[in-house]
C-alpha cells in the first residue's frame, strides 16, 4: 500500500514538472514583449530606451535557461514570486481569486443539482410523457445556447430592462453581504443552467435504465410505496454514474468559467489568467496554470487512493 | 485592500438560507444616497490600469487615475485651455528660460507644501539615466532645473520650445514630493488613494487641502473596471455606475434616445495604415500613394465605427489645433482609377499579394482591416489578413513582420507637434511604418518644435502636410468620435476635444453628482 502511494505521489509530481516545463516553453515561444506591451497599453508608444530599462527591471534580460531553472527552484519551494507587471504578490492574488471562482462553481453546482436531479428523475420515470417532452426539449435548447449568450441575455433582461439586479461586478461578502449575493445570482444561475443540462440527461437516462430492472418490479410487488421504491431502489442505484459525471464536470468548470466571469465582470481566477496572458505576465500565467493543474492532479490522486481502498485489486496492479 | 471571505461549504441549510437571502436581496433597494457633495462618483473604466506610476504611460485608464492623485506645473481646464496647476504663473525671461512661481497654498497629501525642490526632484526623475518615463526624450531639452527660492523654479532649455507647457501639462509629468518612494509617490492632486483591488476597482477620496477652492465637487470616485464594452454600457444603464469612458459606437443611438443618459463626445483618435517600407512594393512611395486613393473612407467609418467618425484625407491635424492646415492639394480622395494608374506607374499593373496586419483583440481594428482588404482587392492588391492578439500584434509591428498594417491612436495635446512619436524617425516603434525614414519630415518636426512664432509654425506644418502626402509615412483613414456617457444627474463633466480627449479626467474636478 505504501509503495503504491509513493508511486502515485511521484507520478503526480512528475506530471507537475511536465506541465510546468510545457507552460514555460510555450510562453517563451509566444510572441510579445511584456515591457513594450505595458508601455503601449491602449495604443500609445514608448521610447526604445524606456522599454530597455523596463526589461531590465522585469529581469527579462537573463538567459532563458537561467530563468527556467529559477522558475523550477522557486516552484519547488512554493514561491510563486511577484508579477512582472506591477510587482504584486502572485500567491496573494491567487489566494484572493481562487475562492471566488470556487464560489460561483459551488453555487452553480448546488443550483444545478437542485434543479436537474428531481427534474431528471421525474422525466426518467415518466419517459415519453408530457413532462418529459417539455423538459427534454428545454434541455436541448439550453444545451445549444452558449453560456456567454445566456449571460448577455440575462444582463439585458434583469439589469437593463427590469433593473432588479446589477449588470455585473463584485463586492466582498464581508463588505456588503446583500450586494454580494445580488451579484452572485446571475453568474451562479448561468453556470447552473449549463451544468444542469448535463446532469439532467445523465439522471434521466440512468433512472430510465434502473426502473426496468427486476428488483424494482420485486420491490413494487412486495407492496412498497411508490416513493420508497423510487428513493431506495431506483435513485440510489441511478445516482452512481451521475455523481461521477458531476465530479468530472466540476473539474472542467474550474478552467471554463472564464466566459461567465468575463461576461459578469466577476473577478475570479480565470479573469486573472486572461489578463496575465494579455499582458505577457509570465510568472503569473505559470503560477495560475500550475495551481489549477495541481488541483486537478490532486483530485485524481485522491480518487485513485479512494478506489484502491475500495477495490484492493487496483493497488496490486 | 484585500479581503478574504470563507469559502462556502454547502450544507442543505446554508444553501437554502443563501438562496432565500439571494431572492430577498433582489428586492433590496439598490444604490444608496448620501449627502450632496460627499457622494462617491462611480466611474466605469475600460480596463484596469496595469500599473499606476507617475511618469510612465500605461494607458488611458491609468492616466485618468493618475490625474486624480497627482498634478503637474501645468494643466487644462474643462474647456481644454492650458492653465497653471501647481504653478501660479509662468514667465518667459527669454525663449529658452521659463520661470515658474508655485502656488502658495499647494500642499502634498502628506501635508507638506509643494516646493521648488520637489519640482527639481520630479523633473530629474523623468530625465535621469535608466528612467522609463514617457517624456524622457521629449524633456531632454531641459538643460537645467533650478530652485531659485522655495516657491520659484527656473527651467532652462537647450533650444526654444513651442510645446514645453503642453509637455508639463501631461499626465506623465506630475510633480511629486521629494520624499516619495518608488512604491509610494506623494502627490498634490484633488484626491488621495483610499483603496484598490487589482483588476477590480480603485477608490479615491477627496483631498480636503486641494489648492483649487471648492474643488473637487464629489467626495470620492470609485473606478470600476469593465473590460467588456457592452457590459460597461449595461452597468451604466442599470445604474451600477454613473459615468463610463469609451461608450461603444453601437450604443450612441441608444444614449441619444434615452431620457436618463447623456454623452459628451469629440473627434479624438484617428485610424491609419502603416507600411513595411524595407522590401516589396510598399518601399515605393507611389504604391503607398495608390493605397491612399484606393479606399472609400466613409465605408470604414460606417462599418467599423457605426458611422461615428469622419473621413481623414491628409495630415491628422487634431481638433482644437491652433492651425488650419486643410488643403485639398495635399490630401487624398477616393479615386480608384488614379490608384490603379499609380500602381501601373510603379510597375504593378496587375497588383500583387501582401499581408495585412491588424488585431482581433480590438473589433474596430479588425473591422477596419476588413474594409481596407476589400478596397485593396479592387485595385488588384490581394491582402491576406493577419489578426493575432494585441501582444503579438505589437511585436509583429515592431519587427516589421507585415506589409501593411492597421492602427489607431491619438496624440497627447492639440498641436501638430503631437504627431512627433508617430512620424519622427529618431524613435521608431510599432506606431511607425517599419523602416520609414525621411530627413525632410524629421527636419520639419524639429523646426516646428523649436520655433515659437505661431505664424512661422503654421507655414512649417503646411510644409509637413505636403511632405506627409508625398512621402506617405502613413495613409490616414478616419477620425473616431470618442464619447463618455453618464447618467443625467452627473453634471460639469466635459469630454476634452481632439488629442486632449485622454486628459478629460481634468474635468472631473468640476464634476457634480446631483
Amino acid at each position: 500500500m505504501l509503495a503504491f502511494l509513493l508511486r502515485r505521489v511521484a507520478t503526480a509530481l512528475a506530471m507537475l514538472l511536465v506541465v510546468g516545463t510545457i507552460i514555460f516553453s510555450m510562453l517563451a515561444i509566444v510572441p510579445g514583449d511584456p515591457a513594450e506591451l505595458l508601455l503601449s497599453t491602449g495604443g500609445g508608444s514608448a521610447s526604445e530606451e524606456a522599454i530597455r530599462n523596463l526589461r531590465l527591471e522585469m529581469g527579462l534580460d537573463r538567459p532563458l535557461l537561467q530563468q527556467y531553472l529559477t522558475f523550477l527552484g522557486d516552484s519547488l519551494r512554493f514561491d510563486f514570486g511577484t508579477s512582472i507587471v506591477d510587482g504584486s504578490s502572485i500567491a496573494e492574488a491567487i489566494a484572493l481569486r481562487l475562492p471566488r471562482t470556487l464560489e460561483i462553481i459551488a453555487a452553480g453546482a448546488v443550483l444545478a443539482l437542485l434543479l436537474s436531479i428531481p427534474a431528471g428523475t421525474l422525466a426518467g420515470l415518466r419517459a415519453g410523457g408530457r413532462f418529459d417532452g417539455i423538459t427534454s426539449g428545454l434541455n436541448a435548447l439550453l444545451t445549444s445556447i452558449p453560456g456567454f449568450v445566456l449571460g448577455t441575455l440575462f444582463i439585458y433582461v434583469f439589469a437593463q430592462v427590469l433593473g432588479v439586479l446589477p449588470a455585473g461586478g463584485y463586492v466582498a461578502f464581508a463588505e456588503d453581504p446583500a450586494q454580494h449575493l445580488q451579484m452572485l445570482i446571475l453568474p451562479a444561475v448561468t453556470v447552473a443552467l449549463h451544468l444542469s443540462t448535463i446532469i439532467f440527461r445523465m439522471t434521466r437516462a440512468s433512472v430510465l435504465e434502473m426502473r426496468g430492472h427486476d428488483w424494482v418490479r420485486t420491490a413494487t410487488a412486495k407492496g412498497l410505496s411508490r416513493g420508497l421504491v423510487v428513493r431506495r431502489h431506483i435513485l440510489r442505484n441511478a445516482l452512481g454514474p451521475v455523481i461521477t459525471v458531476v465530479g468530472l464536470q466540476l473539474g472542467i468548470l474550474l478552467g471554463s468559467t472564464v466566459l461567465v466571469e468575463f461576461v459578469y465582470n466577476w473577478p475570479g481566477l480565470s479573469g486573472l489568467l486572461v489578463t496575465a496572458v494579455e499582458q505577457r505576465d509570465y510568472p503569473t500565467v505559470r503560477a495560475i496554470i500550475l495551481t489549477v493543474a495541481a488541483i486537478f492532479i490532486g483530485i485524481n490522486l485522491v480518487i485513485d487512493i479512494l478506489y484502491s481502498l475500495l477495490d484492493p485489486r487496483i493497488a496490486l496492479q | 485592500m484585500t479581503e478574504h471571505f470563507p469559502t462556502m461549504t454547502p450544507t442543505r441549510r446554508t444553501v437554502l438560507l443563501s438562496l432565500g437571502a439571494g431572492l430577498a436581496a433582489m428586492a433590496l433597494p439598490r444604490g444608496g444616497s448620501a449627502q450632496a457633495g460627499d457622494q462617491v462618483l462611480r466611474f466605469g473604466l475600460s480596463t484596469f490600469p496595469p500599473t499606476i506610476k507617475p511618469f510612465d504611460n500605461t494607458g488611458g485608464a491609468a492616466n485618468t487615475v493618475k490625474l486624480m492623485l497627482w498634478r503637474g506645473l501645468m494643466g487644462y481646464d474643462a474647456s481644454a485651455r492650458l492653465q497653471p496647476e501647481l504653478a501660479e504663473s509662468v514667465d518667459w525671461t527669454d525663449p529658452q528660460t521659463a520661470v515658474f512661481k508655485l502656488r502658495a497654498n499647494a500642499v502634498f497629501h502628506n501635508g507638506k507644501p509643494v516646493t521648488a525642490a520637489d519640482v527639481v526632484y520630479s523633473l530629474n526623475e523623468i530625465t535621469k539615466e535608466g528612467s522609463t518615463a514617457y517624456l524622457k526624450s521629449d524633456l531632454s531639452i531641459l538643460t537645467a532645473v533650478e530652485a531659485v527660492d522655495d516657491k520659484t523654479v527656473k527651467i532652462s532649455l537647450s533650444a526654444p520650445s513651442a510645446v514645453l507647457l503642453d509637455l508639463l501639462a501631461s499626465y506623465c509629468c506630475p510633480i511629486i514630493s521629494a520624499e516619495s518612494t518608488e512604491d509610494a509617490p506623494i502627490g498634490a492632486g484633488p484626491f488621495t488613494m483610499k483603496g484598490s483591488e487589482k483588476g477590480v476597482y480603485i477608490e479615491v477620496e477627496r483631498f480636503p487641502d486641494f489648492y483649487m477652492e471648492g474643488e473637487p465637487n464629489v467626495g470620492g470616485i470609485r473606478f470600476i473596471a469593465y473590460a467588456d464594452e457592452n457590459l460597461r454600457y449595461a452597468a451604466l444603464e442599470a445604474g451600477d455606475v454613473d459615468l463610463i469612458e469609451y461608450l461603444p459606437w453601437q450604443q450612441f443611438d441608444a444614449v441619444d434616445a434615452s431620457d436618463t443618459l447623456e454623452m459628451k463626445s469629440t473627434l479624438g483618435p484617428y485610424m491609419f495604415l502603416l507600411f513595411n517600407v524595407t522590401e516589396g512594393p510598399f518601399a515605393d512611395p507611389k504604391v503607398r500613394q495608390a493605397v491612399g486613393y484606393a479606399i472609400e473612407r466613409q465605408d470604414v467609418v460606417d462599418a467599423a465605427f457605426a458611422g461615428r467618425g469622419t473621413p481623414l484625407f491628409g495630415l491628422p491635424n487634431p481638433q482644437g489645433s491652433p492651425f488650419d492646415l486643410a488643403d485639398p492639394a495635399v490630401e487624398w480622395s477616393y479615386d480608384p482609377e488614379k490608384a490603379k494608374a499609380l500602381l501601373a506607374e510603379a510597375g504593378y499593373p496587375n497588383g500583387f499579394d501582401c499581408r495585412l496586419l491588424a488585431t482581433a483583440t480590438y473589433g474596430m481594428h479588425q473591422d477596419t482591416a476588413s474594409v481596407v482588404q476589400a478596397y485593396l482587392a479592387m485595385i488588384g492588391i490581394n491582402a491576406t489578413l493577419d489578426l493575432p492578439d494585441w501582444g503579438s500584434r505589437v511585436t509583429s509591428g515592431k519587427e516589421g513582420r507585415y506589409d501593411i498594417a492597421v492602427h489607431g491612436t491619438s496624440g497627447t495635446y492639440n498641436d501638430p507637434d503631437s504627431l512627433w512619436p508617430l512620424l519622427y524617425s529618431g524613435n521608431p516603434s510599432y506606431l511607425q511604418s517599419f523602416g520609414f525614414k525621411s530627413e525632410r519630415i524629421d527636419g520639419l518636426l524639429e523646426k516646428g518644435r523649436t520655433t515659437t512664432d505661431q505664424a512661422e509654425r503654421e507655414a512649417i506644418y503646411k510644409d509637413l502636410a505636403k511632405a506627409y502626402f508625398e512621402e506617405v509615412p502613413q495613409v490616414p483613414l478616419n477620425w473616431r468620435i470618442q464619447a463618455y456617457a453618464m447618467r443625467s444627474n452627473v453634471t460639469g463633466f466635459e469630454s476634452l476635444p481632439g488629442f486632449l480627449n485622454g486628459s478629460s479626467a481634468y474635468a472631473l474636478d468640476d464634476t457634480k453628482l446631483g
